[in-house]
């Protein structure tokens, strides 16, 4: 039996194979007997895929458990805006998200360019084959399986309550981490298709269509990188905002490939000649790369705590991912050949195009050390069935080889936006100065102000060229930040004389993206070198309201400890309202009638039954038992009889009754803290401990300050009559935080400044 | 153009050079497959599923209780966990003179780690001979947290 929203998903395949055959009739034979379907169809197919969204999304809020995924990605207890983002909690749901963003791209370029260019109607093809690619990949692991398919489930059993969301995802970042990346996944879909059309057909303008797709890619998984950041920054055991795991390095590396895409594309788009390969290659890579992110999520090959599983889609995304980047490949190579040998004018070798391609460069080096990081361990389990790793600690390879090109594309950013024609002598000393500095300063001897910390017991297990790239000196990198910095503002300055608006205001994002690469970098280094960090700090109970003394000159005032439940009192109590049978209790005089609600009062008739009062989130009413009963008060009933509404006050003689569980399946405790540092308050508020499905969840306190600086603490549950605490000073980090901002406050502004000509 | 092909070619080489070497280095230096237990704090556990028999085997013949330690080889707080925590003198005396331990490969053996109710590394589960679970420690707890669990686990076992 197919699912109504399987069907929905059939329909969008026809809808959109239809509408390829149009495209592609135009374009092979001048067809145009289905050309003017085309459009309405693929916005027809956005529409079934938005409403298989939209039917997944009311089947969560109602809590339909009869559909698998429901039932294991939500329950009752939880608030609504965790039901909703139970729909991208799991694999399926994120297909189905992924697929609906590909085709509602599909629908606005059809929408914006209705299909005028040869160019559109084949970046269109592309797009909308990539889309039914991935309605095939969400079919094979549809989130619309009921589970009746379940040979072990009778029919018409329905689940009394669903499996429930994992406590670690019961959070607010739950709510917009997940979509943000996948939208930006989707969305680079168009770039890449015209690229592709591009490679193949050399057709003009394919940078122009791609443009803002690109930036909004941009935004979109910058954004869920850093969101995800922030989420683990406050999670136990994710080691931080940024811990190289496979998952997020994945992510990582397209958009890597996508900054350096944006780079070149400035240039390309002055000069059709400039980086008429790169620019285009860079586009299919990211895109290959979104793919590949995909892989290490679903194929079960690498360890990750983003892992879902193994699941029988990861063989088809290899296979895309492998014919992806065969068709790249080989069209870059063949539009290689083709090309002709322009002779430009020499300008030298230190001229804007040279340099901007060390920085593509060094973008492609960045993205390369992370992805063979993460992939060549699982090359050789696979190939050797041994297990590596890649080195002692896993975050000192990436760490130890991304640092040097981490600087020189900070020098390069410090050159880039001071170059100017005129003054390039001078530029260059400076650089050269600079970068001298930054050799300098790689040799000083700081403490533990190293590229890897020397006190780790890692360290000295690492091989000689990773103590050694380990060895440099942190200070190394206030040179180049410097000097970039020192850029920016001399270029700000630069753009805000400019008089007309639109290229001041992209001038100024331009600005504040490459300002806030200088916040997250210092932020970044300064935070891991310096945090420090207490475990297992026990506060006992009897110590509410004193100083308790943790050492290094740190205190705790633990204030008070409570517990409550995450739906607070909105339990759902399943049956009809109490409230709306005490309001009106002749209509109901005679009907059979259900109740759910919490004993408050018990009370024995002496050998004629028993009276028990249920409570609801709308009233209470008297129920009449024939024999005694054997719940206590304050547990939970649903019952069923009949109301008698004769009496003084209504009451409902019950038939049939059973217990019903009321206790929830998240419960939360907060416990209310103030840190001190030398007998001085440095931070106080609330951290709390979720316990639920799957483990436990952590909102540790994290207070903010003027300097940047946050006191961190993270509250491990009550036990045995102590409060477990982890104290973390962590300075600098909000610089990061404030970097990211500024990284999406500046693309919006550039994004803002799209004209016709660019 | 020259520029630009020449510092492709010398950027391929780079890449192909880090490449080669850090592939090479992971390979003679950070295998983990681990024969000698030297990625386990240098304790002797028993490995895989029949490991887990075996452990409560000796275990109901020796009354002692097991410990079984759910690890992963990605897992960095292991690393540190293991030298730290189990790797502390009083704590590695009393597991190795007194317990059965049993260590489980998240990666490996996720039969176990799924009837167990483990989903992250690292935890440890003390058992008594037959198998009743008596304590569940999960994360990196520090030697002090640890030494007294497993001198009252074992007492409790002993006691009875």
């Amino acid at each position: 039996m197919i699912t109504l929203g399987d069907s929905i998903l059939y329909a969008g395949i026809a809808v959109s194979a239809i509408a390829l055959i149009g495209l592609l009739l135009k374009e092979l034979k001048n067809n145009d007997i289905l050309y003017r379907f085309v459009s309405p169809l693929i916005f027809l197919a956005a529409g079934l895929l938005a409403f298989a969204y939209l039917l997944i999304t009311y089947y969560f809020v109602v809590s339909d458990f009869t559909y698998e995924y429901v039932w294991q990605y939500s329950s009752r207890d939880l608030p609504l805006v965790y039901k909703i983002a139970g729909t991208w909690a799991g694999q399926p749901g994120t297909y189905l998200l992924w697929v609906l963003v590909i085709f509602i791209s599909a629908a606005w370029l059809a929408q914006t360019t209705k299909h005028a260019t040869a160019l559109a109607r084949r970046t269109q093809i592309i797009t909308v084959i990539i889309g039914i690619y991935f309605i095939v990949l969400t079919l094979i692991q549809t989130p619309f399986k009921s589970i009746y398919e379940f040979s072990n489930v009778p029919q018409g059993f329905v689940p009394p309550d669903g499996s429930g969301l994992n406590a670690l995802l019961v959070n607010f970042w739950m709510t917009v981490h997940p979509p943000l990346m996948f939208i930006g996944y989707a969305a680079i879909t168009i770039p890449f298709a015209a690229a592709i059309v591009y490679l193949l057909t050399k057709d003009e303008g394919w940078e122009e269509l791609g443009r803002q797709w690109a930036r909004f890619t941009w935004l979109f998984l910058g954004m869920g990188i850093a969101v995800g950041g922030v989420w683990a920054y406050l999670v136990l055991g994710w080691g931080g905002f940024w811990a190289w795991d496979p998952v997020e390095t994945a992510s990582f590396i397209p958009w890597l490939t996508l900054t350096g895409y944006l780079h070149a594309a400035s240039l390309h788009r002055k000069n059709k000649a400039t980086f008429s390969i790169a620019a285009p290659m860079l586009a299919a890579v990211s895109f290959i790369l979104v793919l590949y992110a995909a892989i290490v999520v679903r194929s079960g090959l690498f360890n990750s705590v983003h892992a879902f599983g193994e699941t029988s889609t990861g063989t088809l995304l290899i296979v895309s991912v492998v014919a992806a980047t065969v068709i790249a490949l080989v069209l870059g190579m063949k539009r290689y050949f083709e090309e002709p040998e322009t002779v430009e004018e020499d300008k030298g070798l230190w001229n804007k195009t040279n340099i901007f391609y060390v920085t593509l460069l060094l973008f492609v080096v960045l993205a390369f050390i992370s992805f063979w990081g993460i992939t060549f361990p699982v090359f050789i389990q696979l190939t050797q069935g041994l297990k590596v790793g890649v080195a002692s600690d896993t975050k000192n390879f990436f760490n130890v080889w991304s640092y040097p090109f981490t600087i020189i594309l900070l020098l390069a950013l410090g050159f880039c936006l001071s170059y100017k024609e005129s003054e390039k002598q001078k530029q260059i000393q400076t650089l050269a100065v600079v970068a001298g500095l930054s050799v300098v300063t790689m040799l000083f001897r700081t403490g533990n102000f190293y590229v890897l910390d020397h006190t780790s017991p890692f360290f000295v297990r690492e091989p000689t060229i990773y103590k050694l790239l380990g060895s440099i000196s942190l200070i190394s990198i206030f040179p180049s930040l410097v000097y970039a910095a020192w850029a920016i503002v001399n270029r700000l300055q630069e753009y805000l004389r400019i008089t007309s608006l639109r290229p001041k205001i992209k001038g100024i994002g331009i600005a504040t993206v490459h300002f806030g690469v200088v916040l997250i970098l210092f932020g970044t280094v300064i935070s891991a070198s310096f945090t420090s960090s207490m475990d297992n700090i026990n506060i006992p109970l009897t110590a509410k309201g004193e100083l308790v003394d943790i050492g290094n000159g740190y205190g705790v005032k633990f204030l008070d400890l409570s517990t409550s439940s995450l739906t607070g009192k909105t339990n759902s109590y399943p049956g009809t309202q109490i409230g709306d049978i005490m309001n009106n209790p002749s209509s109901f005089e005679g009907t059979n009638v259900t109740i759910s609600g919490q004993i408050t009062n018990i009370s024995s008739l002496q050998g004629h039954g028993t009276l028990v009062e249920l409570t609801d989130n709308s009233g209470s009413m008297w129920t009449v038992f024939p024999g005694n009963i054997t719940e206590t008060m304050g547990a939970g009933l649903t019952v069923t009889g009949n109301v008698m509404s004769g009496f003084q006050v209504p009451v409902l003689q019950v038939v049939t009754g059973d217990t019903l569980d009321i206790s929830g399946n998240y419960n939360v405790q907060n416990v209310k803290l103030e840190v001190y540092q030398n007998g001085g308050k440095i931070g106080s508020g609330v951290a709390q401990y979720l316990e639920g499905k799957g483990g436990s969840g952590t909102f540790p306190l994290v207070d903010r300050s003027i300097t940047g600086t946050d006191v961190y603490v993270i509250f491990q549950g009550e036990s045995g009559g102590y409060i477990p605490l982890t104290l973390k000073i962590i300075p600098a980090v909000n610089f990061a935080w404030i970097g990211i901002i500024l990284f999406a406050i500046g693309i919006i502004l550039i994004m803002g400044t799209k004209s016709k000509s660019g | 153009m020259k520029t630009k092909k020449l510092l492709t070619i010398l950027v391929l080489i780079l890449i192909i050079a880090f490449a080669y070497g850090s592939y090479n280095i992971a390979l003679s230096k950070f295998t983990l497959s681990d024969k000698n237990n030297s990625y386990l704090g240098g304790i002797k556990f028993y490995r895989s599923d029949s490991g887990l028999q075996k452990g409560f085997l000796e275990a109901q013949q020796q009354k002692k209780p097991v410990m079984v330690y759910f690890w992963a080889i990605w897992c960095q707080y292991c690393a540190g966990f293991q030298t730290n925590t189990l790797g502390n003198p009083q704590v590695k005396q009393i597991l190795e003179n007194d317990y059965v331990l049993v260590a489980m490969d998240l990666d490996v053996d996720r039969d176990v780690s799924g009837r167990y109710g483990v989903s992250y590394p690292p935890y440890l589960i003390f058992m008594d001979p037959n198998g009743n679970i008596l304590q569940r420690i999960p994360g990196a707890v520090g030697p002090d947290y640890l030494l007294p669990i497993v001198t009252q686990v074992r007492d409790t076992v002993r006691s009875k």
